[in-house]
């Protein structure tokens, strides 16, 4: 009877090279589990993009109307969601009133107006005025057709969205949103001081392709659309750009701190503006981005460790190879 | 000519007003015209149905050719008038472009509705047939159905008069509540579970695939490093407070060309930007060229087969 071989054991090099798929993913769960049971606070410095984007939103004038194309679900929660929470708080403490539409996926509108119903509800609890349908902000709802909607809204806002309609108040009926005091006065799409996107997909191209040069344009993208989307900023074909969960981050952080403020002393300075923009110091600025980063710090190192172990397996074996 | 949209004001044949029992049973007739011409255009043969099919494909691309190149009424006013047949084709191109883009998004709708019909017959099929996944069918058969239910229902009530008051969740009704626990509990926290799984994938694929085997390779690894690095906050703080220790006080310093920060600047400005620019471009001119086969029919598979 033939005795079974028994294979050589792995020298050194090439367990480093052969970790177990189990192994890493338990080490990733241990890893991005950790910030759940502490609170963690990194350092952070924002981006020039960011920069301009918290500047551009902080700068509009108070009870004006801007139009937001909200285009993320819960799939990119991590980053959109952090950015969406961020922006809202801000449009809200500056009474700035927005109207939303969707056109990348039909749960966009119900997953942005929860979000909006939450933050408003922060307000309520604090004591603070909430955002009211109707009177502050309207829901445009969901187009399936990207390119045509925009086009339409660059040509005429009021005959892309007529017949939308809204219930103002209890006991009243459905009524035009173009009698609602959030677009009463809007004419064209250029009688708004910005049109943000907040997207997870391709659809901040076709709000460029179509709508530049009607209205200054800026975005908010997850981390992966981040470096597609930075060619029309650094083309300045849009205003400001937040990118990922670093970029909710970046808002949360100018929110607490300001840009160029204090100026003698200046926690975030912005290279292209020496204008103070003072932010909400002491209110409820930390959100999904300080709550999320330290995740990503350790989702990222685990990453690199894992690639830097893999490749050191590797080159010790050639060496041994070798030899 | 735009008269004949049902956009248009004052109400044409093709409108009615709002919620109208009218507007229902238009939009009913209209509904069974269209799927009796598109079952029509199916049964009939490839010799008949070519032509049909080019003819409509090249006048719905001739309109956005068209509003493409014309000239545009420059600071146009409410109330203007065209001055001549040029300015008239540029005006009425204007105008029918809210109009078109609401049919294109028609159009795409029913995009949506064959997805669901596609679900509805492949698991029908199955639950009927008893096939051996008929309950995971069951129960995504049952998804739909609930999800319609609960949403339209939420919606219907949302749009009433009393509406307003559901922005507080302690008004909430029965039809709301499930329809927050299927939207908001279930489906969109599946959907964000689906999308984590993808970061053990990164992690695996990351490991055992990104090894510095080339030159290309190490480049390439040393850029995802760096950008890698450049997302965290500590790393880049620490390595970053290095250079400022070392260049003191001067302001900007050469050695701030160092900085993790700006070298990452540097490779997303001058590296990255560019290039996804020139994919950008080179897709750009792909889908022209894949546009205009389309549009003259000369991709010939979309119709023949």
């Amino acid at each position: 009877m033939e005795t079974p071989v028994t294979p050589p054991a792995m020298g050194f090099a090439e367990k480093l090279m052969s970790v177990k798929r189990h192994t890493l993913y338990l080490l990733l769960i241990v890893a991005t589990s950790v910030p759940t049971f502490f609170s963690i606070t990194l350092p952070n410095k924002p981006d020039q993009p960011s920069i301009d984007f918290f500047t551009t939103v902080m700068a509009l004038p108070e009870g004006s109307t801007i139009l937001i194309e909200t285009d993320w679900t819960k799939s990119t929660r991590g980053d959109s969601m952090g950015q969406m929470q961020a922006l809202l708080r801000i449009l809200m403490r500056h009474n700035i009133k927005f109207a939303i539409y969707s056109t990348a996926d039909p749960a966009a509108p119900q997953v942005a107006r929860d979000t909006i119903g939450r933050v408003s509800e922060e307000r309520r609890a604090k004591g603070e005025r909430p955002y009211v349908r109707w009177e502050d902000w309207v829901d445009l709802g969901y187009f399936p057709n990207s390119e045509a909607t925009n086009n339409a809204i660059a040509t005429n806002i009021r005959k892309a969205f007529a017949g939308k309609t809204e219930v103002p108040g209890v006991g009243q009926p459905a009524t035009d949103v173009f009698r609602s005091p959030v677009l009463s006065h809007i004419q064209k799409v250029g009688d708004m001081p910005l049109l943000l996107v907040v997207t997870a997909s391709k659809t901040f191209d076709i709000i460029v392709e179509r709508l530049y040069g009607k209205v200054p344009l800026a975005a908010m993208v997850t981390g992966v659309m981040g470096p597609e989307s930075t060619v029309y900023y650094a083309s300045g074909q849009m205003v400001g750009l937040c990118v990922g969960l670093k970029g909710a981050l970046d808002i949360e952080r100018m929110m607490e701190s300001g840009v160029n403020n204090p100026p003698d002393k200046p926690v975030v300075v912005n290279k292209k503006n020496p204008e103070v923009v003072p932010g909400f110091p002491g209110d409820d600025n930390e959100g999904n981005g300080k709550a999320y980063y330290p995740t990503l710090h350790l989702a990222l190192t685990l990453m690199i460790l894992a690639v830097i172990i893999g490749n050191i397996g590797m080159v010790l074996t050639r060496k041994g190879a070798k030899s | 000519m735009n008269g004949f949209f049902a956009q248009v004001i004052p109400p044409s044949p093709f409108n009615a007003p709002n919620g109208s029992a009218e507007l229902w049973t238009r939009l009913v007739i209209a509904l069974l015209l269209g799927v009796a011409a598109v079952v029509a255009l199916m049964k009939a043969p490839v010799s008949v149905r070519k032509p049909v099919v080019a003819v409509s494909t090249f006048c719905a691309g001739l309109y956005w050719v068209v509003f493409f190149l014309w000239p545009r009424p420059v600071n146009r006013l409410p109330g203007d008038m065209p001055s001549g047949l040029v300015d008239g084709v540029g005006f009425w191109l204007e105008d029918a472009n809210p109009i078109v883009g609401n049919l294109s998004n028609v159009l795409s709708a029913f995009l949506l509705g064959l997805g669901i019909y596609s679900l509805l017959r492949i698991h029908g099929m199955r639950v009927i047939k008893g096939h051996k996944d008929a309950f995971f069918s069951a129960v995504l058969l049952l998804g739909i159905l609930a999800m319609g239910v609960f949403g339209y229902w939420d919606w219907l009530d949302k749009m009433s008069p009393t509406g307003p008051s559901l922005a507080l969740e302690a008004n909430w009704a029965f039809q709301n509540r499930v329809r927050d626990f299927l939207f908001d509990g279930l489906l969109q926290e599946m959907d964000a579970g689906m999308f984590s799984l993808i970061a053990f994938y990164i992690l695996s694929a990351a490991y055992r695939a990104f090894r510095i085997r080339s030159i290309e390779a190490t480049l390439l690894l040393a850029t995802a490093f760096i950008v890698m690095l450049s997302f965290m906050g500590l790393v880049t703080g620490l390595l970053d407070g290095v250079i400022d220790g070392i260049k003191g006080t001067a302001d900007p310093g050469f050695l701030d060309n160092f900085k993790l920060t700006e070298i990452a600047k540097w490779l997303r400005a001058t590296v990255e930007t560019p290039s996804l620019r020139g994919i950008d471009f080179g897709i750009g001119i792909g889908a022209l060229a894949m546009g205009l086969r389309l549009w003259l029919s000369l991709e010939k598979t979309a119709v023949s087969s």
